[in-house]
């Protein structure tokens, strides 16, 4: 019965599928318009405002809103490590601290009554400001924003809650297998370094207010901010209005502290995290390669043709569409300004195919470092690129903020223009060449969080142990209050 | 452009619906095909891109015990080929895919059937499963439809299944329509199920994740027993053993009633012009022949009439949550209560000066509001500072005397200003996002029509201060309750 109807319905749908497309019968018949698309020239938006303070700044009238975005520099890595946590403790209460003439909740319930959002964020080194606002209330929102960028004053009730709030946060943040490991990889290949210090309890009740209003005033300055707006305004009279609080604000002359970029030699092996879990979590890797490298191009086509292009790449097909063990798995290499980012095979899979799935995704790191990639895979990734290129100016804030960043980490201005001419460049020897350069078997760390037990087991396909992937290293989690290593 | 869109009226007839808010115009253009499939247009200058989406009445509302969590895994299927896509020889790859589903129905009977199975059969018939799944790979073109897409420059590829809609998504260069156009429409007709056994694993793996995510199970459980008799009681994800025992021929009978044009939505948003859109519409959808009527689901809450409290620990931080039975979405009950959940949660809200800043025994709070299509639940929950000692349990009174409070006394004119200016601010904000956009019109209007979106925003408007006094007596009782206490512990 069940054969019957099954097979019934297949020989309606497959007269039916003859109908639909009687004219195109694969998508590889269909042809499509010509599209001419050239990038946003970053010079146009680009102006010079009062005190050295940069902006790039779009007019566009589609909605009754504004953007605009302070974007500092000033992160996490220039802070001490005994005031770790310094940039969260700021980005919670920078505006919750109110100001010279306005208390944080003053603030706060304004901009709420209009309907605005501010949010303020510190990442690894450079923190935004950002508002979005109905356009009638834009005076208002200025007054507001270059307020808190300006004048903020930490008031202590704020700083008991934010502190109160990050205490109860450092106590789960052993609990998150995803989080640990991330948190634990970093922390092995960049070893003790500005990029991986961690809060602790001590660290945040030892944060003054005095401490927050030094960091805010050394980094928090004209010529150190890059602005970015966009929205329904009018371009010259918004500049004069900036120009009226940011002329009265006093420079200060830029000291960064020097960050070592050497970083520790790690043994390769097994890094094994016991968590009492159903999966194991693994990252597979060591340091990667800044954005700014020439090669750059090239290893973004062959990530995206090794596990970075989600179901088309090798890794993803491999372990989670052939084989079914994963949700989660592929590779990818992060960037960040100034370092290295981290290169990374990664999986969750159940705990006893572990082995298994990271046995598969070494053999896909030897395969793309030892053959020539096929033409169609670099056609498709090279397409994909120059293809969603446009998606880069999906709105105009976006965009503004782009060429603002690009100007921060002192980019070449036509990064984008050029951009589509360097992944066009990437061939299939370059690729090659990428891959030998930047994926190193020698040098891989196998990071797990798991349960130890049946993922040391393994299944039929690949039985354990797991010292047969390289020397085993169990390591002891530390306790986030403390920082101390776990009993 | 705009132009362009009236001469379009006249000779296709389709219709402009304006859309305010405040003085906001937003032109969406329906047009219906004769076999019910609906698409809704909004054309917008700015990158030559598009967003495509087409979203089906279809959930987890839609499945009983037995078949949890197979609206998802379907989701998860439609991107394992059909007819026409991800195969070289059809009619081979059927003839093997025929075997395989016999032997894994043979399998299926003895391990789940039986008590005690044949354990040595089982065996033999799975390494002749593995066998004919490899014959099979050499048919297989891997991920057709995605890479398709891909080397189109697709981005926002993805898809989604929630308990009452199930989402398709791309953003394609705007000269590539016609392919999303001729993908979607033959992955509505043309679905065939390859690879279904790994993909299972797949969805295990994707339950194992949330399994490990501190805290997931006692939310299942809570929402288990606060939406018990109704279909809304288990999550999108489905139990383990349901998604164990799923058979293909679960999943086709459930693709035929379900993937039809008449409870489906294609939702366009970008630069593109609406007259080419319904061509190629009319083109690729139009000939899919319309599904039967489909009946809404039977059961929504049965009335509780008793008070439930439901205790959990492990992992998670310790915390409560006072859930509330609320009615669904569109009811006139559901504004004002949008509107108290406003004023209570957030940094600025009523729960966050109490708690947090006055009595300073929470680190987190927050309130919200959530009709959904059959039922619908209120919720306020907090945690503990609990270097402070405080205990979750310790915090149900201050709760309770908030809404108790607005029992009483209602809200200022004030609070109530605000909500209403952030429900309008916040609904303006997200017409920036295209995505975003498609998705709140694609999903109301398989609810009540995508217009909802504008007479709810004037319905808020019009919520007074009586009306939410109204709703909070009505609603805030312990009879109508569930309290769930989640203490963190290391214990387990």
């Amino acid at each position: 019965m069940r054969k019957r109807s099954f097979g019934l319905g297949f020989i309606l749908a497959f007269i039916l599928a003859s109908t639909v497309f009687s004219q195109v019968k694969r998508p590889e018949e269909l042809t499509f318009p010509p599209l001419k698309f050239e990038p946003p020239e970053p010079r146009s938006f680009r102006h010079n405002l009062a005190q050295g303070m940069r902006a790039y700044i779009q007019e566009d009238r589609t909605l009754p809103l504004v953007n605009l975005q302070a974007i500092i520099h000033f992160g996490d890595i220039y802070v001490s490590k005994d005031k770790a946590g310094l940039g969260n403790l700021m980005a919670q209460t920078l505006i919750k601290g109110g100001t010279k003439t306005r208390e944080g909740s003053q603030i706060e319930d304004r901009l709420d009554f209009l309907g605005a959002s501010l949010n303020f964020s510190v990442a690894e080194r450079t923190a935004t400001l950002s508002l979005s606002i109905l356009s009638k209330d834009l005076e208002e929102g200025l007054d507001l924003f270059f307020d808190v960028l300006m004048n903020p004053e930490f008031r202590e009730d704020s700083l008991k809650i934010a502190k109160g709030r990050m205490i109860e946060q450092l106590k789960t943040a052993n609990d998150a297998p995803s989080a640990v490991l991330s948190r634990e990889y970093e922390r092995l290949l960049y070893g003790e370094h500005p990029l991986t210090y961690q809060p602790t309890k001590a660290s945040i009740e030892g944060i003054s207010r005095e401490d927050l209003k030094a960091y805010h005033r050394k980094y928090f300055f004209p010529r150190n901010i890059i602005l970015a707006a966009a929205g329904d305004f009018n371009k010259k009279t918004l500049i004069a209005r900036i120009n009226q609080y940011v002329s009265k604000w006093r420079n200060q002359t830029a000291s960064f502290p020097a960050i070592p970029k050497n970083f520790p030699e790690v043994e390769p092996g097994v890094y094994f995290i016991q968590k009492k879990i159903n999966q194991g979590y693994v990252s597979i890797g060591h340091l990667g390669l800044e954005d700014t490298n020439p090669d750059y191009f090239a290893v973004q086509v062959m990530n995206f043709i090794l596990g970075g292009g989600s179901f088309t790449s090798r890794i993803t097909s491999k372990v989670r569409s052939d084989e079914g063990l994963a949700y989660n798995t592929g590779s990818r290499f992060t960037y960040r300004w100034g370092f290295p980012g981290t290169f990374s095979g990664y999986v969750q899979t159940k705990s006893s195919t572990v082995g298994y799935a990271i046995s598969l995704i070494l053999k896909e790191f030897e395969r793309i470092r030892q053959e020539l990639v096929t033409d169609e895979e670099l056609e498709t990734a090279i397409n994909y690129y120059l293809e969603s290129f446009s998606e880069f100016f999906s709105s105009p804030i976006t965009t503004m903020r782009n060429f603002a960043l690009l100007e921060l980490q002192g980019k070449p201005l036509d990064y984008y223009k050029t951009y589509r001419d360097n992944i066009r460049r990437v061939t299939k020897e370059k690729v090659l060449e990428v891959a030998k350069k930047y994926i190193r078997p020698d040098k891989m760390v196998i990071m797990i969080v798991g349960d130890w037990e049946p993922c040391n087991q393994g299944d039929p396909k690949f039985p354990g142990p797991l010292s047969k992937l390289g020397k085993v290293n169990q390591l002891t989690l530390r306790d986030p209050l403390t920082g101390e290593p776990l009993k | 452009m705009r132009k362009g869109f009236l001469v379009g009226l006249l000779v296709f007839n389709f219709l402009i619906w304006p859309l305010f808010a405040s003085d906001l115009k937003l032109e969406v253009i329906e047009h219906k095909l004769p076999n019910g499939l609906k698409i809704l247009m909004l054309p917008r200058s700015g990158v030559p891109r598009v967003v495509c989406h087409i979203y089906y009445r279809v959930g987890s509302i839609n499945e009983r015990p037995g078949i949890t969590g197979l609206a998802h895994v379907l989701e998860h299927m439609m991107f394992k080929g059909t007819k026409v896509m991800g195969i070289t020889d059809f009619e081979a790859d059927h003839a093997l895919n025929r075997k395989i589903d016999e032997l894994m129905e043979k399998i299926y009977r003895e391990k789940y059937w039986k008590k005690d199975g044949d354990k040595a059969k089982v065996a033999e018939w799975e390494k002749e499963v593995e066998r004919l799944i490899k014959e099979e790979k050499k048919y297989i073109i891997k991920d057709h439809l995605w890479e398709t897409y891909m080397k189109h420059g697709g981005t926002g590829l993805n898809a989604s299944t929630s308990d009452e809609v199930t989402g398709y998504y791309v953003t394609l260069p705007a000269n590539k329509i016609e392919l999303q156009m001729f993908l979607e429409a033959d992955r509505m007709v043309n679905a065939y199920f390859r690879e279904f056994y790994s993909e299972k694993d797949v969805v295990m793996e994707e339950r194992r994740l949330s399994e490990n995510s501190p805290g997931y199970l006692f939310n299942e459980q809570v929402r288990a027993t606060f939406f018990v008799g109704s279909p809304y009681h288990w999550n999108v994800i489905g139990w383990m053993e349901d998604l164990k025992r799923m058979t293909k021929q679960d999943l086709i009978e459930f693709y035929n009633k379900y993937y039809v044009p008449n409870n489906a939505v294609a939702v366009y948003v970008g630069d593109f012009d609406p007259k080419r859109v319904i061509e190629l519409a009319e083109k690729y959808f139009g000939p899919i022949p319309r599904g039967q009527d489909i009946e809404p689901i039977r059961t929504p809450v049965p009335s509780q009439d008793c008070e439930k409290r439901i205790y959990g620990e492990g992992l998670a931080p310790s915390q409560i949550a006072i859930w509330f039975h609320i009615p669904p979405d569109g009811h006139p009950d559901t504004y004002p209560l949008t509107v108290l959940a406003s004023i209570l949660t957030g940094d600025t809200g009523r729960l966050y000066k109490s708690l947090i800043k006055e009595k300073d025994i929470a680190s987190m709070v927050s309130a919200f509001c959530r009709p959904q299509w059959y039922v619908g639940s209120f919720v306020v929950n907090a945690r503990p500072k609990t270097e402070k000692g405080i205990k979750p349990d310790d915090l149900e009174k201050d709760l309770w005397a908030e809404l108790e409070k607005v029992k009483k006394e209602g809200v200022t004119p004030e609070e109530l200003q605000k909500a209403k200016n952030r429900y309008e601010a916040s609904f303006i904000m997200s017409l920036q996002s295209p995505t975003a956009l498609a998705s709140r019109l694609g999903r109301a209007e398989l609810n009540r029509g995508w217009r909802s979106l504008q007479t709810d925003l004037e319905a808020i408007k019009k919520v007074s201060n009586d009306d939410i006094k109204a709703v909070a007596s009505k609603y805030f009782v312990r009879l109508n309750s569930l309290t769930a206490i989640y203490r963190r512990s290391f214990g387990r």
